[in-house]
């Protein structure tokens, strides 16, 4: 039989990704969301072949646009906003207009699934909330985006990553115990985590109604979302007592924590199971370990003392080696450990580069980024990267034209009226300076263009 | 909480809030969305098998199809998956323990033991006939030499979504060179790219200012999300044409391909990101300080929340320096952090509470005014897991939920964590007994 690493080479081969068909090839979503959460919802369903139209306000766009990363602009963009907004169509319409609004529901005609994450009850009030658009459109799928929900009494409280993280209890357990150094989950994680759960239930709402044909609406806050990955409420309940922060060390594991080797490099290093356990001792040479009784049995090795010694034993074994060495011996001899990885080892990794998890993309208008790659790799419907980020109301020509059919008359009356209209000259907003705009086909979609 | 002594009318932050709204519907969907009771189950047409061992992303993957109604048949030895014994402290129940206990849900346990014995694996793979979806996290290519992999097992059922998880994924050099390499939260933190970003400044004294690592199962928990939802995927492509895909999924991708940070980050800065302690890189204020009762988080990065925050804290007079957003944000890390330090010196005058008020109080007076500039500042109490569970908000959304099971006694677990009007995923029963369901599942299936 064939190899299995050469067989599976071809199955996920990167150079056939784009033959390869798309799950969501037709569906079309409607995404009135803005910032992080709930926008990477509606990006991993672009990248699987859904036709999203991004709706923003004319003259200000997502407030995410022209935010720097440190002060920094790549190529007067928001360099982390390109992977949130790959594939997208980006149409400003000024929601408060009637004729705005109209284009709305002339668009939920033919619409799978609209997104929303304004402030809870907002969309209701401008006539585009669920209880309006399911009316036009009853297989309508609507995701609602919230901190807290929409009811209960805190609904209307307006948030963000950081206070769902606060009111979750994320944010109190990332530090060490008995100071006051503890901080919160980096790069809006809780912006991150929900917008994939939004993903998954969208995507258990699609297949409801593929087999019952009824659509339905989905409410789904970010602090709920966050709740869902502690186990420290049940620890609680059966404990009688808090867990609280626990600085490197992971509690539930053997010999688990971040430590620091000879060569000043971090790496995180446990053992799931007894057998790693030996594996460790072995490689230490410190096999009467097994026999001693704190360690012997894998609960026991976790009782707060035990864990403690151990750590120190296994702590002082790793300040004698090298980074790499470890982690190979770990590979060798079966226990877990990896290196403390940083963005550029991250970006310049080679087996990311050759998975596919990152990903050098050369974008039309960008030039090249490098861009992450998805979190599941799919061997027949791999999700892809089409374009970057574009400037605010870059597809509006091309779906009120093409898709909704007005005339150039229309959208000259539409743009005249401020109900549609593109960006301020601000970074984020504006295609990069070298950009012409007046000479992209898609930008002057129905109209003569010299290249 | 004091925040909700007083009952509340329906506040909307718009001025607009007269167009169009249609309250009696609306009102009939939110009624909808409180109970899952009665609703179809969306997965109750498919079964999974979760032969995942010694890796908890695999549990929880295989608990969110178990939510939503599938079949999910947990494989375990005899002994039971390792994963029973991973456990804060050694905390048990009965040898179960806490993440176990919280994971277990409307799952089936049955024994095999894949890595020594082929009878069962020949049962195995008899089951894995009738699956929709595999969930495994041996060694890449291991259930193959077993003959029970994706290559065999999709001959016989071409519809099979099958989902291996590993440290390094199932193709390239890699992955064939550290296929023996074990999985945990803790390395897929540090090699994906999330410890690196967490804990103090390197000026800090050691070991405060190493990589830190999340205080829950944040690695873990991002690949099971990644699995889940690559899985579903497939299932769709499967209910539209009957075909079945391998779903490969790599610890190390977890963090960097959710956020996708470190791999743009990685490209367009020429060194790594320094960790930057309370502070963040994009929005100030974001984060958190001390006041009277606890400590506080606090949200007002544009620059008109800026101004309200300064407003209800009476200190305009930092307006000046700290006007725009980059005099805030902290390139230069004395200055921002000389703004965080007059911050708190005011938040310390007030209770977490006050400060929510005021807070909202502002907000919803300059949403609703005619001038657009008047900024919404936001603030919450830093709550720990155990002052959430009391909070009254989740009471009503039924977020967590007191579980009973005649071995594990009564307990806590988290549930419900979307709300849906159609097909709510559901808690049914918790009991995780090894082999439980040893006579059900050959009954039903084989």
């Amino acid at each position: 039989m064939e190899d299995y690493f050469s067989y599976t080479a071809k199955l996920f081969d990167p150079a056939g990704t784009n033959e390869k068909p798309e799950v969501f090839k037709g569906l079309r979503v409607l995404d009135f969301t803005h910032v992080i959460f709930g926008p990477t919802a509606s990006r991993i369903l672009a990248t699987y072949g859904a036709e999203v139209i991004k709706l923003e306000l004319p003259f200000y766009g997502d407030l995410w646009r022209p935010a720097t990363y440190w002060g920094r602009y790549w190529k007067h963009s928001n360099p982390i906003w390109h992977f949130v907004t790959q594939n997208k169509y980006f149409v400003s319409l000024d929601l408060k207009r009637q004729e705005a609004k109209e284009l709305i529901y002339k668009m939920v005609k033919d619409a799978d699934i609209v997104l929303e994450n304004f402030a809870p009850g907002t969309a209701e009030a401008w006539g585009v909330g669920y209880s309006t658009l399911s009316k036009i459109n009853p297989k309508l799928i609507f995701l609602s985006c919230s901190t807290y929900g929409q009811y209960g009494p805190m609904r209307y409280f307006p948030g963000w990553d950081l206070l769902a993280q606060a009111a979750s209890g994320v944010l109190s357990l990332n530090g060490f115990p008995d100071t006051e150094r503890y901080y919160k989950l980096p790069d809006y994680l809780g912006d991150f985590v929900p917008g994939n759960l939004g993903a998954l239930v969208l995507l258990m709402a699609l297949y409801h109604r593929n087999k019952t044909s009824t659509g339905q609406y989905l409410d789904l806050s970010q602090t709920d979302s966050m709740i869902r990955t502690l186990s420290h409420f049940t620890y609680k309940s059966v404990t009688g007592e808090a867990l609280g922060r626990t600085g490197h060390a992971d509690p539930s594991m053997v010999a688990a924590s971040i430590f620091k080797a000879r060569d000043g490099k971090f790496l995180g290093l446990a053992c799931a199971t007894e057998k790693q356990f030996e594996a460790l001792c072995g490689v230490m040479g410190k096999e009467d370990l097994l026999k001693d009784k704190r360690f012997s049995d894998y609960l026991e090795a976790l009782k707060e003392e035990n864990a403690e010694a151990l750590r120190t034993i296994v702590g002082d074994w790793i300040k004698t080696k090298d980074c790499d060495e470890i982690v190979r011996l770990a590979n060798d001899k079966g226990f877990a450990a990896a290196e403390v990885a940083t963005d550029r080892m991250i970006c310049d990794d080679e087996w990311r580069r050759e998975r596919g998890s990152v990903i050098l993309f050369n974008d039309e208008m960008y030039g090249e980024l490098a861009i992450a790659g998805p979190s599941a790799r799919l061997s027949k419907t791999p999700s892809r990267t089409k374009w970057l980020a574009r400037p605010l109301g870059y597809h509006n020509r091309l779906v009120l034209m093409k898709f909704l059919g007005l005339t150039e008359a229309e959208m000259a009356d539409l743009e005249e009226k401020k109900v549609i209209g593109t960006g301020d000259d601000r970074p984020g907003l504006k295609p990069p300076l070298y950009y012409n705009l007046d000479k992209d086909p898609i930008y002057n979609y129905g109209r003569e263009v010299k290249r | 909480m004091s925040l909700f002594k007083k009952k509340s009318k329906e506040k909307v932050y718009t001025r607009y809030s007269s167009a169009g709204a249609n309250v009696s519907v609306w009102k009939e969907t939110v009624e909808k969305l409180k109970t899952p009771e009665g609703r179809p189950e969306v997965l109750d047409d498919i079964m999974v098998l979760d032969a995942s061992s010694a890796n908890f992303s695999g549990i929880v993957a295989a608990s969110f199809f178990a939510e939503f109604g599938a079949d999910v048949i947990k494989i375990e030895p005899a002994g039971g998956d390792p994963c029973r014994k991973m456990t804060p402290y050694g905390r048990n129940v009965k040898g179960v323990g806490i993440p176990f206990m919280m994971e277990g849900r409307n799952k089936r346990y049955m024994t095999l033991d894949l890595e020594n014995s082929p009878e069962d694996r020949e049962t195995f793979g008899a089951l894995a006939q009738k699956a929709a979806v595999v969930i495994e996290s041996f060694p890449a290519g291991k259930m193959d030499s077993w003959g029970i992999g994706y290559r065999q097992l999709s001959e016989k059922n071409p519809g099979l979504v099958y989902i291996p998880i590993t440290p390094y994924g199932q193709y390239t050099k890699k992955a064939k060179e550290f296929a023996n390499l074990p999985d945990t939260d803790i390395t897929t933190q540090t090699g994906s790219g999330l410890s690196s970003q967490i804990g103090d400044f390197d000026t800090e004294p050691e070991p405060y200012n190493w990589p830190l690592k999340a205080g829950m199962w944040m690695g873990w928990y991002v690949t099971g999300i990644s699995a889940a939802l690559g899985g579903m995927m497939a299932l769709l492509h499967r209910q539209g044409t009957g075909e079945g895909q391998m779903v490969d999924i790599a610890g190390m991708d977890s963090y960097s391909s959710m956020t996708g940070f470190p791999a743009t980050i990685g490209f367009t800065w020429d060194k790594p990101r320094p960790r930057i302690g309370v502070l963040d890189f994009i929005l100030y204020p974001y984060g958190h300080w001390k006041c009277k009762d606890g400590l506080v988080a606090i949200a007002a990065p544009r620059d008109q929340d800026f101004r309200a925050l300064l407003k209800i804290l009476n200190r305009w007079d930092l307006e000046d320096d700290f006007k725009y957003t980059p005099d805030r944000i902290p390139d230069i890390i004395e200055q921002a952090m000389e703004l965080h330090q007059e911050i708190e010196k005011e938040t310390m005058k007030y209770t977490a509470d006050e400060l929510t008020v005021k807070a909202l109080t502002y907000a919803l007076k300059s949403a609703r005014s005619k001038w657009r500039g008047g900024g919404i500042p936001i603030v919450m109490k830093v709550m720990t897991p155990e002052d959430t569970v009391e909070n009254p908000q989740w009471a009503i959304r039924k977020s967590f939920k007191e579980v009973e099971d005649e071995v594990l006694g009564k307990y806590v677990i988290t549930s419900g964590f979307v709300k849906m009007t159609e097909s709510p995923p559901r808690i049914k029963w918790v009991s995780c007994e090894i082999g439980k369901d040893n006579e059900y599942v050959k009954t039903k299936y084989l």
